[in-house]
C-alpha cells in the first residue's frame, strides 16, 4: 500500500527552479515496476567504472520484504514526472536500532537500510542531474519517523563509499568508523543534537 | 487505525517498564511497541534456522539466546 504524505519542493538542476514532488510512504507495484522499466536499463547502460555502488540493490526484494514485517520496516518514495525519483527503506524496531553514539548509547533509534536516488539524479552517470536533495528529503523522512517513534531524531546507517562524504558532510552525521561485522561499510549516527541542528538548518 | 489494550503488570514488571521508559526517553507504548518488534526480529531468526548471540564486552563469553 503506498500513501501520499506530501507536496515537497526539489531543485530542478537543469531548470534552475523548484518542482513539485510527492514524497510517500509504502509502495506499490507501479513504483517497482517504474524502479524496473527506468532505473535498471540506466544502470546497466552505464561503463563498469561509472557504475554505482548500488547498482544490484533489488527492490522488489526490499518491498517484499517490507510488506511482509510492517512492524518492522517502513519504505519512503519519491515521484516526480511520472517517476520514481528516490526510494529508501527504514529499520524501526530490531537489533539495528540501538545507538551508539556516546551522547546516548543503546537508545533507540532508526535505521536506514537503504536509500538510493534515481540514476538521472546522479553526478556520477549524468552530466547535469535532474534533480537535487532527493536523498536529503528521503533521510529527513527517517529523521521524521524518528520522532515520531519517539526516538528523538536519531538515525543510523552503514554507507557504501560512494555515500560517505554526503553523511558526513552534507548531513553532519558522527562517522563511528569502519565496522568489521558489517563489510567493513562505516557507520554513521546522527545524534539527537545532530538532528536538531539539521532540523534547525532547514532544507 | 490503532487499538487500545489494558496491561495488567505485577509491581515489579512495572518498575521495570517505567525505569526503561525513563532510560530510553520512551512512553510506555512505544516502549511495548520496540520490545514486540525486537522480539519478533529474533523470533524470525531463529525461525529461519539462525541463531543469535550475546557476547560478553572481553569476548570471552558467547551465549546463545533461545526464545520459548
Amino acid at each position: 500500500m503506498k500513501q501520499a504524505i506530501g507536496t515537497i519542493p526539489l531543485f530542478g538542476l537543469g531548470s534552475g527552479k523548484f518542482h513539485d514532488a510527492v514524497l510517500f510512504r509504502g509502495i506499490d507495484l507501479a513504483t517497482l515496476q517504474s524502479i524496473e522499466a527506468s532505473w535498471t536499463p540506466m544502470f546497466d547502460a552505464a561503463a563498469a567504472e561509472n557504475r554505482p555502488e548500488d547498482a544490484h540493490w533489488e527492490w522488489a526484494a526490499k518491498a517484499l520484504q517490507a510488506l511482509q514485517n510492517p512492524l518492522n520496516y517502513e519504505l519512503f518514495g519519491i515521484e516526480a514526472d511520472g517517476e520514481t525519483q528516490g526510494m529508501m527503506l527504514v529499520v524501526k524496531g530490531g537489533a539495528k536500532c540501538f545507538s551508539r553514539h556516546p551522547e546516548h548509547p543503546r537508545m533507540p533509534l532508526v535505521y536506514v537500510d537503504f536509500l538510493a536516488t534515481a540514476p538521472w539524479n546522479r553526478r556520477g552517470l549524468i552530466e547535469t542531474p535532474t534533480y537535487k536533495g532527493v536523498g536529503r528529503v528521503l533521510f529527513m523522512s527517517a529523521v521524521s519517523l524518528s520522532i515520531e517513534e519517539e526516538f528523538a531524531g536519531r538515525v543510523a546507517l552503514h554507507s557504501l563509499p560512494g555515500a560517505e562524504a554526503f553523511y558526513r558532510g552534507r548531513l553532519s552525521m558522527t562517522d563511528m568508523g569502519a565496522d568489521k561485522d558489517y563489510q567493513n561499510l562505516r557507520y554513521f549516527e546522527l545524534s539527537t543534537t545532530q538532528a536538531k541542528q539539521l532540523i534547525s538548518a532547514g532544507p | 487505525m490503532k487499538r487500545t489494550m489494558t496491561l495488567n503488570l505485577t509491581e515489579a514488571e512495572m518498575s521495570v517498564l517505567e525505569r526503561l521508559c525513563e532510560g530510553k526517553g520512551l512512553s510506555k507504548t512505544a516502549l511495548v511497541r520496540q520490545a514486540l518488534r525486537l522480539y519478533k526480529s529474533v523470533d524470525e531468526r531463529l525461525e529461519r534456522g539462525e541463531k543469535v548471540f550475546v557476547e560478553s564486552a572481553d569476548k570471552a563469553e558467547k551465549i546463545e539466546l533461545m526464545v520459548l
